[in-house]
């Protein structure tokens, strides 16, 4: 239950298993909004950066989900070999920590960046001296004077320019659609890609050492984006834009085609409406779209996400899961106590999600469920805008799941 | 009091549940083709604030280019109806009288009725160069564009004759919508649909009355004109489900339409039909999980089959349903599709000022169909069936029809006594 980054990886791993995996996704997932990196632990609970991520993560406190992972330094390579068999390349391990630049103009401390991508070893040494930032005229989701003051605060030159193409100016009559993915999509569908690269090329002065371009190219695949970097004159790299986000659009894209070839059937835009119970197991569930059938399955996976996917939802006096209706590490009943006012504070609602064993089952009404794990952003215990350990979460917890179903 | 403050307080289509984060336009096709359609969000939430505020907001000519694939909604995490805000809007504001071309693309019936009879001139002619010029010049009719064949015998008349003797010997039975499309273009995949429903035990009826779903007429501004036919549609449907009948179809398209679209669209009451409405492969699907019915297949079918998800079959959420029908075909080489809009949405992509974009829309799914170089495509809807045949010359069957070709009739018979 659940196609976004956790529901995917552990539908390949158990398929990849043999098992006849059906996935249910009610909409698309939080990949959409998750650039070209993916974290495993970037911060410590008191907000330092972290370098070594294994060393950090052996310090965390009982209630995070890596505590229920048995060996996070293989699962972690697994998950990188996961992502390199769809198809998705990516620098980094857990040894140590790089840096991404956000959209923003700032760094921060990650674990894997899909290849293309912008990234820095050493937040204190910039390896770069003069920087050349192009951006597309009229593309408003790329920040460029923020980018550019980020990078000068730490040292680099910064030129910024923009480049455009007439069809990409058509694109523009539209403006709330000049976004990422269309932009892609006009430049792979019209091979505009060796014009771009001419335009790019002549913006490029004397000393710059590294040009920096939106992730506006690679919706299917990162082919073409791996294409123009090629034929730009000097060394060039791609930077996470805002929302929607090409590197995740594509990731999304890949993982799912991976697990449609590996035989699993993917059923979209349908929603998990509960559970068909038997004593403390789960013998199917419901959906709003297959109406009275019931999908039955010897285990399930509750991979529906947080908040932000409703895989929990809030109402004015209570925080659920609800789905199926699984115990949640809550709050209590004090509203006030759920969200602290100032925003950039860590906010206790983040924490909020469906209770596991260590096993990573589910509970409903105190007892464990047997056949139920869940994985993922909807589990309790974690902050993933503080710690920066999203996507590390949800993959290490997914592949723990499916190797738990698998060993049962 | 506050639960049922925020419980109770939903707006029509979901749309103040847009979050804007833009998601839909990733799968929107017709925004991937052309910048001068504003986009799902524009089109539909954002811009459905100002036209609640004015109809001056109502920008017909932009809206006209939704396909009303409903991919939008498929993909919206809040479950925005971002298409039915757009098709509602057109309803509501729309002062414009379809055009003698749209009149003709809509009314399927109409023209199946006049050009059956004179199949044998209509086909070639529709064919002939000077023709396709007119229907281009004149009709605004792409001038690309093949025509179905129109079929010298309607499937009704050869379901009269042929079958309906035959069908009260069977001891359950069930209702069959044919559609249009079977009736004046394709009644092999009618008679597919009876054979396999004879095979399994089923005996297979008419409608006292059927009139076209009426979805062309949707997407050509005359929602009365559907009204009208939804509500005959609907009568007849309950005349068979009151005899236990479900009702059938082999159409994704007219199953949507009438299960959703006229609740949604049209404001016909469909709540106590509407569950007894089904698709025929997920009919066949449920009695097998069921253990009420078997298929048996010969042993020498083989077929490479690539899967096509059809827009409003994704809408549904039904396609697993056909692709794991299509899976239980011993003899199957399966492969599935990247899912994703075909352009043709029907007759949007008959019209002249459509066709280009009809084109670039499906571009990528005809070159993946190439890729996988499959014997046959799989779809359920058939005006995919008729731009996939068009755009790539791979042929193209409905579910039912590969079933009924792979099906060991004698032993299926034999094994649901
Ligand atoms: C703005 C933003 C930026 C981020 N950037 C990064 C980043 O750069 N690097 C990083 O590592 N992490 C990042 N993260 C975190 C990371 O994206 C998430 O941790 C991760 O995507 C969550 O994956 P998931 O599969 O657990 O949940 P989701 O992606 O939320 O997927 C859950 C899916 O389940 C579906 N669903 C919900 N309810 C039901 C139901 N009842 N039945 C069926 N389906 C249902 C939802 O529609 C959704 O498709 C970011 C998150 C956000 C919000
Ligand atoms: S996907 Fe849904 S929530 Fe997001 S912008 Fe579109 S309509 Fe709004
Ligand atoms: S229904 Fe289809 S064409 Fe219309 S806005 Fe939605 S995705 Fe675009």
């Amino acid at each position: 239950m659940g196609g976004g980054l956790s529901g995917l990886t552990a539908g390949i791993a158990l398929a990849q298993a043999g098992k006849d995996v059906a996935l249910v996704s009610a909409g698309q997932s939080m990949m959409h909004f998750m650039g070209g990196s993916l974290d495993l632990l970037g911060s410590d609970p008191s907000g330092n950066d972290v370098y070594k991520p294994l060393e950090a993560i052996a310090t965390l406190n009982s209630k995070h989900p890596y505590t229920k992972i048995e060996d996070v330094s293989r699962l972690a390579g697994v998950a990188k070999q996961v992502l390199e068999r769809v198809g998705l390349a990516t620098t980094g391990d857990t040894t140590v920590n790089h840096w991404r630049i956000t959209p923003i103009g700032g760094l921060m401390p990650t674990w894997l960046t899909v290849q293309g991508m912008a990234t820095v070893a050493d937040p204190d040494q910039m390896p770069w001296h003069s920087v050349t930032l192009v951006n597309i005229i009229n593309f408003l989701d790329f920040p460029t004077k923020m980018i550019a003051a980020g990078l000068r605060d730490r040292g680099v030159q910064v030129d910024v320019k923009a480049v455009t193409l007439p069809e990409l100016q058509v694109l523009r009559q539209s403006p709330t659609e000049m976004r990422s993915t269309n932009i892609a999509k006009v430049i792979e569908r019209n091979d505009l890609i060796m014009k771009l690269a001419d335009e790019i090329n002549a913006q490029v002065g004397k000393g710059c050492d590294m040009v920096m371009l939106p992730s506006v190219l690679g919706i299917a695949s990162g082919d073409k984006a791996s294409q123009l970097l090629r034929l730009i004159n000097v060394q060039a790299a791609y930077l996470d834009t805002l929302p929607p986000t090409l590197p995740g659009v594509r990731m999304q894209a890949m993982l799912r085609k991976h697990f449609t070839a590996l035989g699993g059937t993917f059923i979209t835009g349908d929603q998990v409406t509960g559970g068909v119970w038997e004593g403390d197991e789960l013998k199917g569930v419901t959906t709003a779209k297959l109406e009275g059938d019931v999908l039955k399955a010897k285990h399930f996976v509750l991979a529906t996400g947080s908040l932000a996917s409703r895989g929990i939802v809030a109402d004015y006096n209570h925080m659920y899961e609800p789905a199926l209706g699984v115990d949640i590490d809550d709050l209590g009943l004090d509203r006030t106590t759920w969200a602290k006012l100032d925003v950039t504070e860590a906010q206790p609602y983040m924490e909020v999600g469906v209770a596991t064993d260590a096993k990573l089952r589910c509970q409903r009404n105190g007892k464990t469920v047997a056949n139920l794990y869940a994985a993922g952003s909807i589990l309790s215990g974690h902050n993933s805008v503080k710690l920066l350990d999203g996507a590390g979460v949800d993959m290490l917890t997914a592949l723990q799941v499916a190797n738990n179903i698998l060993n049962q | 009091m506050t639960t049922q403050t925020q419980t109770q307080n939903v707006s029509v289509n979901n749309f103040e549940q847009c979050l804007k984060c833009s998601i839909c336009t990733v799968y929107c096709p017709v925004s991937a083709v052309t910048p001068l359609y504003p986009g799902p969000k524009q089109a539909g939430p954002d811009g459905e604030r100002y036209r609640l505020k004015s109809k001056d907001f109502f920008d017909e000519k932009a809206l006209k280019m939704c396909l009303n694939c409903k991919r939008c909604e498929v993909a919206c995490p809040n479950d925005v109806h971002i298409g039915d805000i757009i098709q509602a809007a057109r309803i509501k504001y729309s002062t414009h009288r379809p055009s003698l071309r749209d009149m003709m693309l809509a009314n399927t019936d109409l023209v199946g009725t006049m050009a059956s009879p004179f199949a044998a001139i209509a086909n070639p002619v529709l064919k002939l160069k000077p023709m396709k010029a007119v229907l281009h010049g004149v009709m605004g009719i792409d001038k690309h564009r093949t025509f179905p064949d129109y079929s010298s015998r309607k499937f009704e008349s050869w379901f009269k004759k042929e079958a309906a003797p035959t069908q009260d010997q069977y001891s359950k039975h069930v209702s069959y919508f044919h559609g249009c499309y079977v009736n004046y273009n394709y009644p092999q995949l009618g008679k597919d649909f009876v054979k396999v429903m004879n095979a399994v035990g089923y005996g297979v009826h008419l409608l006292e009355k059927e009139k076209c779903c009426g979805v062309a007429l949707i997407a050509n501004g005359m929602p009365k004109q559907a009204r009208r036919q939804g509500e005959v549609n609907m009568q007849s449907m309950r005349k068979a489900i009151g005899q236990g009948h479900v009702v059938l179809t082999t159409s994704s398209t007219c199953t949507f339409t009438m299960r959703d679209e006229y609740a949604h669209l049209l404001g016909i009451d469909n709540h106590d039909v509407r569950g007894s409405i089904s698709l025929a492969t997920r009919f066949l699907h449920q009695l097998i999980e069921k253990g009420e019915i078997k298929l048996a297949f010969s042993s020498d079918y083989h077929k490479r089959v690539a899967y096509h998800s059809a827009c409003h079959m994704e809408r549904m959420g039904w396609v697993s349903y056909s692709t794991r029908l299509l899976k239980m075909i011993p003899g199957i080489d399966f492969v599935m599709l990247e899912s994703q809009c075909c352009g043709i949405s029907g007759t949007y992509g008959f019209k002249k000022e459509n066709y280009e974009r009809s084109q670039a829309i499906g571009d990528s799914l005809f070159q993946s169909i190439k890729e996988a170089a499959p014997d046959c495509v799989a779809t359920d809807c058939e005006t995919c069936k008729w731009q996939i045949e068009m755009s790539t010359g791979v042929p193209v069957e409905n579910p039912i029809s590969i079933i009924a070709e792979a099906l060991d009739v004698e032993k299926t018979v034999e094994i649901n006594k």
